[in-house]
């Protein structure tokens, strides 16, 4: 009971709450302005967060994300362009409603849903990572081994798009995670002479390039700049949200479940879930007709299900320190460096830690109801922001934030070679989600694979001796047919089809 | 066409990766080293680039006809203009120890709004004051040694 109340403590008091409001609001501002994603406002944070305790650092975390899941709705539902990706699948929907005259009605709805996701991601992560940590326990290189191959292969084989360009990006990932001394052996490798590359690349400057820096280029290379808004709102926020949350309420549960477990998945985060969620929700629906002409069903799966992702991603990330998401993916370099050291002890030395991350989840969902009505209210402010003016100061942010983390002009020089490269590949659809959870598992991969042929004696048929590495290693190779056996099972449905079908000419 | 090139560019990089990590040393209980895991993810690269140029090879004619007809078409200016924040990056870098990183901040912000027709007075006044805010909030409550700046010290000094 005591680290349960230490727990408490640690969260319910002025500075943690402070930080939470300030973090919602940030998050907000970033979710709601078109082209800056959950990712880039955490990405943005985290030099910040160094220099808090370890509680409101992940508090920060956790308010921005989820508050930016939902403010990428707002721009959406009033000007059809979704603010984040991950509000993408229902854009179309929520702004038919909006021009029904139903804005506010769509955006208290979304709202609610959002927090039933995010609460619902945040029981799973309570009630499942204990008793995955006790598993996890008995883990050992062989298994931690296939862990980051799953989570790479995931990223490559659940990504949307070509899967050669994910792959092609994953090497790019796994290639800056071998910079710096080897682990085993202590040779150089990738360091070009350069004393600060000798610890490895750092993986926040990275992060900024990708999701920053490249967004503020492409921000200058499109000329785009939407400034009317052509809705007037004068409905009321929370009237109808009851009476759709009782009407819907297996959409909320199929979508927040559904969210859960793809944002646990490494490699697929909250955009995708929100679009499988979608497609699901009106596969299911009785009115499936009414789907995209402005229907309340059509955005009560998906926004559940991209913030239910957000909580999801984390149960991975703390229990195996295998990210979720490209989010969580930061997480785990910020619990590193609290000394929260993400993996199965977390949960047996941490205590009241683990009680205060918990708590700030609920309290971080929680909070989102008060903040966002109040944002509703003034979508307006969010939606004119101007970006010509907004985008200088982010780059700004950039510079001072990559350089904050080691006081190293080296860590601006990465940013500015990874934004470019990310400029280059982002403009020909290669996805960046897998570059990150190359970047972040290709060292857990390479020291895992490396202890496990030292202490085999370099027999490789060991991967499979243990019970669980060798599921785990099945599940891999299960991950790789997929595809295979996809195409197989299509082409078998398509075969006999001209025989039934005569009218078709 | 693009396509072909980022191919072609994997390929030609998975190849340099592999010929840097074929100098690290071996260690001596096991056949392989450091040198393994650059040599694989060198090696995924390079088949992947061939892969990808391989796939586009059948676009490339009408890809290069295309481009000698147009080559004009391609917006180049855009490119150009995406590619200043950049170059402002490399001017923080260059210029922060002896102008200051508030005043290399505020002149980068200053020309970035200009460049996209934001009024003066406010690209003025907006990069003026985030830039104070951005080097209070660093420099004295994070305590991140931003640089001062040689040039306004000296200026002090002489007056």
């Amino acid at each position: 009971m005591e680290p349960f109340l230490q727990g408490l403590a640690m969260v319910f008091n002025a500075q943690t709450m402070l930080v939470i409001v300030a973090a919602a609001i940030f998050g907000l501002f970033v979710g709601a302005i078109p082209g800056l994603t959950a990712t880039m406002a955490v990405a943005l944070l985290v030099p910040i967060t160094f220099y808090m305790d370890s509680t409101p650092a992940i508090a920060a975390i956790v308010a921005t994300s989820a508050m930016a899941i939902f403010a990428g709705d707002i721009p959406g539902t009033y000007l059809n362009i979704p603010g984040t990706p991950a509000s993408a699948a229902y854009v179309g929907e929520s702004h038919l409603l909006a021009r029904k005259g139903r804005a506010r009605e769509t955006l208290g709805t979304n709202l609610v849903c959002s927090v039933i996701g995010g609460l619902f991601g945040t029981l799973v992560l309570v009630l499942v990572s204990p008793s995955l940590a006790e598993v996890a326990l008995n883990f050992s290189s062989f298994e931690y081994f296939w862990l980051a191959l799953l989570g790479l292969s995931s990223s490559i084989f659940i990504a949307i798009g070509s899967r050669l360009k994910a792959f092609l990006s994953l090497t790019v990932g796994l290639l800056l995670s071998t910079v710096g001394l080897d682990m085993m052996s202590g040779a150089p490798r990738f360091t070009f002479g350069i004393p600060d590359l000798m610890a490895g690349i750092n993986f926040i400057p990275v992060m900024i390039g990708m999701f920053a820096l490249n967004e503020i280029m492409m921000f200058y290379g499109s000329r785009k700049e939407t400034r009317d808004v052509p809705i007037t709102a004068k409905d009321n926020v929370f009237r109808q949200a009851p009476r759709h949350i009782r009407t819907y309420w297996r959409n909320i549960l199929r979508g927040s479940s559904l969210g859960t477990l793809i944002g646990a998945l490494p490699g697929a985060g909250a955009d995708i879930a929100a679009w499988i969620a979608y497609a699901l929700g009106k596969s299911r629906s009785k009115h499936r007709e009414a789907y995209g002409t402005g229907h309340i069903e059509g955005i009560i799966d998906a926004s559940s299900a991209n913030n239910s992702g957000i909580s999801g991603a984390w149960v991975p990330a703390l229990v195996f320190g295998i990210p979720g998401d490209t989010i969580t993916a930061i997480v785990i370099g910020v619990l590193y460096m609290k000394g929260m050291n993400p993996g199965p002890t977390i949960f047996m030395e941490g205590g009241s830690q683990v009680y205060a991350l918990f708590t700030v989840f609920f309290v971080a969902n929680l909070i989102m109801l008060p903040i966002g009505y109040l944002a509703i209210h003034a979508s307006k402010i969010f939606i004119l922001t101007p970006r010509k003016i907004l985008m200088p100061v982010i780059l700004a942010f950039c510079i001072v934030g990559a350089f904050a983390i080691n006081n190293s002009i080296t860590d601006i020089w990465i940013m500015l070679v990874i934004g470019l490269v990310a400029f280059v590949l982002a403009r020909n659809d290669f996805p960046m989600a897998p570059a990150i959870l190359g970047l972040v598992l290709g060292g857990t991969l390479e020291n895992s694979f490396m202890s496990s042929m030292l202490k085999s004696g370099g027999d490789l048929t060991s991967f499979f001796s243990r019970p669980i590495s060798a599921a785990l290693g099945a599940l891999v190779i299960l991950v790789w047919l997929l595809p295979l056996f996809l195409r197989l099972y299509r082409r078998l449905r398509r075969q006999p089809q001209p025989q039934h079908s005569p009218r078709s000419s | 066409m693009k396509d072909f090139l980022l191919g072609l560019a994997f390929l030609i990089g998975g190849g340099v990766v592999i010929a840097v990590a074929q100098t690290y040393p071996t260690m001596p209980t096991l056949e392989f080293g450091p040198s393994l895991f650059p040599s694989l993810i060198g090696g995924g690269m390079a088949i992947g680039g061939a892969l990808l140029a391989l796939s586009r090879v059948r676009e490339l004619p009408a890809a290069i006809r295309a481009a000698g007809g147009g080559l004009s078409a391609y917006d180049y200016r855009g490119l150009l203009i995406s590619l200043v924040p950049c170059g402002l990056i490399v001017f923080y870098i260059l210029a922060s120890e002896t102008l200051g990183a508030s005043l290399c901040m505020a002149l980068s912000m200053l020309l970035l709004m200009l460049i996209r027709g934001a009024k003066l007075w406010m690209s003025l006044a907006v990069a003026i004051v985030v830039a104070a805010l951005i080097y209070l909030l660093f420099s004295r409550y994070l305590l991140i040694p931003l640089p001062e700046g040689t040039l306004l010290s000296s200026l002090t000094l002489a007056w």
